[in-house]
């Protein structure tokens, strides 16, 4: 563990008439990352998924939220309707088709791209904040303080986290928010050990010690010495993080307990449809699709990330 | 050493917060002055849930004083002093072991179909006297009943089926020869997962196909479709104690700013018709009134800017998910009116969704501050079932109900002649349609799905199928799948189609309906005989009926279960829910 202190700079040397070139680890971290091509498969479809969520409204071919009942000749539930491979010309297109409740499949699916991404993001920005802070404290403070506040999270963890945030949204009520809060506190624990693993071996190095000597208060120690060289395993953590929260997201509000229809959220959208397997399977395939995807994107840039990051899988990778 | 002795104590005690913390959630919910809804305040009687205050209902211009039980019971007869509590019944008396006389306050045209409803199944004395729990029945009163129907319950395996064995004892041995030795009840939610049940052989029939599957079950040779006569409606209803729904206008406007024909083009299996009234045509007077306001979404806006709300409002759309006969794809009608009250009116309705028991319970009590879906399956063929239960002067659903409406039922409820009675109900009718207590939606069809070799399928269109006419191939056992479990099996104070259907296979009434049908044939009573003027029915019970644990059936057994039903007064007068709706709703409960 103690290799990834150097990272602040290598600096330019000259030893024994040779120069070495400076580079920082970012630049190293990033020159690894690019050269694992799964990773980068994951970056771009994050782009694709980013760039879908920012233009959602003017890409989206339709009202998420409006029924075409009436507007247009289509049936529920019909199949998916592509000029290109064959269907009628007369015919309205939907690429992905129409749903149960006779609106843009394809629409629908866009927007909820913009919907992941922000529970995604904000949950688990939450949970880094809050996880950060404790893991922080716990592994500068140490004994009792210390003890407090991991057994609360080993009891945290204790239970099975989709289990607890399915409690915790019965207790707060159905809907989107809650469903983030829910998921965001489940998902607190995991970054406080990262980050309190991260703050114990740090916080007895040597400079450390010299800023506490210089008579360093204990915020400045915290947050200007030891978290900042302690962050690295956190941004993995993160980003593998925002896969299980969207996965959990989406599986609340397929047992109806997170974001509440209309909304155009990939879980609930499986959830409405889930019947309609066998008789309409674009339904349930589009939006199980999109999750995967999207799960798939993050996992695959988190573990470049990882490998990037981690100099003892330096000589794996270069 | 202190040290670590602080840091256990203080760890100790933060996970013992937190269980407490978790244990204590249910109670920690409810605003406090609400009481919870099992919780029974301390009176002699258990009083109808429905008394209780609600901190969230608008406040009620006075509180009525507790209510009274005025009932004598003796064991023969059950009588009240006298009419003025409102309700149907003056008397019955065990005239002889094998004769039942009722006398009526008022004449009831409705009284033998009444008799047929299966909550007033016929439950032995000595039973509801031992099964009296301190608030509720007891385990054994709510689950394992005892009646005198062709099949006795062997097992109630929660969460998974119901297992009846037929009885061998039954009075019609003549029927039950070729019944099938077990009959299964089972239940799934999903119309695809029952079908694939019944595609794969593993049921011999279920309940509500989905609308989407009946070409399905017609294509197959191996399944048989069975429709079933709509005989119900589906309803948005409003509670008009509640701001903005006490605006006369507002609900006027919401009743014309709602295409019901999309919705039931939409939404609804063929068959079904958009309801032109709140009661199916089907049903004598039913229809009776002019026919409800054609959509106008303009002349809805006008309106709803005249009650003062010319941007709309915003409030909660309520349901349960439970699919019904009249409500085959909730969510998606659901969704559909909520995008039409934003398109039409510019309502913004936030979709809630409850659990089903908690959900009735809030609607039968008014305690629902938006809109609320729900319907009705009539139980008897009978317009007084349709109007009387939702508009009476004691319902609580949709607020106050004007005189204008809950008069005439009164009226029209004591004329058998359906002709004479035409004009009262047109009045009714048309007092519905002023003041649009809920906005009648749409008569849904509905279907069973059978396997080919059943014989005797059913698709009965009250919902109450009698499953020992049914028999699949030379299978011994009969294994149906419907919605949801049964929330009890004490049926004498439940009102869900699904739990009653159990129950109708265990216990019988004086009367039955045969099957696929509303016409009505004698079950526990050979006869009922009225006098001139409808006010009292002599009935001849049907001797050598034993029930499933041994002991006759005899007159003191009909009057123990009115007793247990009617009189809050009477010690036997607990149940599951304690609101015992349809025995007040029918009959009125005797206490003033």
């Amino acid at each position: 563990m103690k290799e990834r202190h150097g990272r602040a700079r290598i600096s330019s040397l000259d030893v024994e008439g040779l120069t070495y070139r400076s580079a920082s680890l970012w630049q190293i971290t990033w020159r690894r990352f690019f050269r694992r091509k799964s990773a980068l498969v994951g970056l771009g479809i994050l782009a694709v998924l980013v760039f879908i969520a920012l233009t959602a409204h003017w890409i989206a071919p339709y009202d998420p939220y409006k029924p075409l009942i009436g507007i247009e000749n289509v049936q529920r539930r019909e199949k998916p309707c592509i000029h290109l491979l064959g269907c009628p010309k007369d015919r309205p297109q939907h690429i992905m088709g129409i749903d149960g409740n006779v609106r843009d499949q394809f629409s629908r699916l866009l927007y909820g791209a913009r919907l992941s991404l922000v529970i995604g993001i904000s949950t688990v920005s939450f949970a880094i904040i809050i996880g950060t802070i404790l893991g922080a404290v716990s592994g500068y403070f140490g004994g009792w303080v210390d003890n407090v506040i991991m057994r609360f999270m080993d009891v945290l963890l204790a239970f099975p986290s989709l289990l607890l945030a399915i409690t915790i949204v019965t207790v707060l009520g159905p809907g989107l928010i809650n469903a983030l809060i829910a998921i965001s506190i489940v998902s607190i624990p995991a970054y406080a050990r990262v980050v309190r693993a991260g703050v114990l071996s740090v916080r007895e190095m040597d400079y450390v010690a010299a800023s506490r000597a210089l008579g360093g208060s204990h915020f400045h120690l915290i947050f200007q010495r030891i978290l900042p060289n302690a962050l690295t395993p956190l941004v993995v953590q993160g980003t593998l993080g925002i896969a299980t929260a969207i996965l959990e997201s989406a599986a609340l509000s397929f047992l109806g307990l997170g974001a509440q229809p209309p909304t155009p959220e990939w879980g609930s959208m499986l959830g409405a449809e889930r019947n309609q397997v066998f008789t309409a399977p674009h339904l349930v395939f589009f939006p199980g699709f999109a999750i995967m995807l999207t799960v798939l994107a993050f996992n695959l840039l988190g573990d470049g990330l990882r490998d990037a990051l981690d100099p003892r899988l330096a000589h794996i990778s270069e | 050493m202190n040290r670590k002795l602080l840091a256990l104590l203080a760890t100790s005690l933060l996970v013992l917060s937190l269980v407490l913390a978790a244990c204590a959630q249910p109670t920690a919910t409810p605003t406090p002055e609400q009481p919870a809804a099992t919780e029974i305040p301390e009176t002699p009687e258990p009083p109808a849930v429905t008394e209780m205050p609600t901190p969230t209902q608008a406040p009620a211009e006075e509180t009525p004083p507790p209510k009274v039980p005025i009932a004598t019971y003796d064991g023969r007869s059950l009588s009240v002093p006298d009419c003025d509590y409102g309700g149907y019944i003056k008397s019955i008396e065990a005239t002889d072991d094998y004769t039942v006389t009722f006398t009526l306050c008022k004449p009831d045209p409705a009284f033998e179909v009444k008799l047929a409803f299966g909550v007033f199944s016929i439950y032995p004395k000595e039973w509801i006297e031992a099964t009296t729990g301190p608030t509720t029945r007891t385990s054994e009163g709510l689950e394992k009943p005892v009646g005198t129907g062709p099949y006795i319950l062997q097992e109630w395996r929660r969460g998974e089926s119901v297992v009846l064995v037929k009885n061998p004892n039954y009075w019609n041995q003549e029927l039950i020869k070729n019944a099938p030795e077990t009959l299964v009840f089972r239940w799934s939610t999903e119309s695809a997962a029952r079908l694939l049940e019944l595609q794969a052989g593993t049921i011999d029939g279920f309940d509500n196909v989905g609308p989407e599957d009946f070409e399905v079950v017609k294509n197959d040779p191996n399944l048989q479709l069975v429709i079933r006569p709509a005989l119900n409606v589906f309803y948005i209803g409003m509670t008009n104690t509640y701001p903005p729904f006490d605006n006369i206008k507002v609900r006027q406007a919401i009743a014309m700013g709602i295409d019901r024909q999309r919705i039931v083009d939409t939404f609804y299996p063929p068959g079904s018709e958009v309801a032109s009234h709140f009661t199916p045509c089907a049903i004598p007077n039913g229809c009776a009134g002019e026919p409800w306001y054609e959509f106008n979404p303009e002349a809805a806006r006008a309106l709803l800017a005249e009650a003062g709300y010319p941007n709309g409002f915003k409030t909660k759309l309520y349901y349960r998910d439970v699919v019904r006969g009249y409500l085959p794809q909730v969510a998606n009608v659901a969704q559909d009116i909520q995008a039409q009250l934003k398109e039409n009116l510019n309502i913004e309705a936030e979709i809630v969704v409850m659990e089903s028991g908690a959900f009735l319970e809030a609607s039968a009590s008014g305690k629902l501050d938006g809109f609320h879906l729900l319907g009705w399956t009539g139980d008897y063929p009978h317009i007084t079932n349709f109007l009387d239960y939702h508009f009476g002067k004691e319902t609580q659903q949709f607020g106050k109900i004007p005189p204008e409406i809950y008069e005439p039922l009164i009226e029209g409820g004591q004329i058998a002649d359906v002709e004479k009675a035409a004009p009262v109900y047109e009045r009714a009718n048309n007092a519905i349609r002023e003041f649009v207590p809920m906005v009648p939606v749409a008569h849904g069809a509905s279907a069973a799905a059978y396997r080919a070799d059943v014989v005797n399928p059913q698709a009965s269109p009250l919902g109450n199928e009698r499953f020992v006419f049914s028999k699949g191939g030379d299978r011994d056992t009969f294994i149906f799948m419907q919605n949801a479990e049964p929330i009890s099996l004490f049926c004498a104070d439940e009102t869900d189609g699904e739990t009653l259907r159990v129950c109708e296979q265990i216990t019988e009434a004086l009367f039955a309906f045969k099957i696929n049908s509303t016409e009505l044939e004698p079950a526990l009573a050979e006869s009922c005989e009225p006098n001139a003027n409808l006010t009292q029915w002599v009935c001849t019970l049907r001797r050598g009926v034993k029930f499933h644990d041994g002991s006759d059936f005899t007159a003191e057994d009909v009057v123990a279960t009115f007793n247990m039903g009617l009189n809050p007064g009477s010690p036997t007068h607990v149940g599951n829910t304690n609101l015992w709706e349809y025995y007040d709703y029918l009959w009125g409960l005797m206490w003033k």
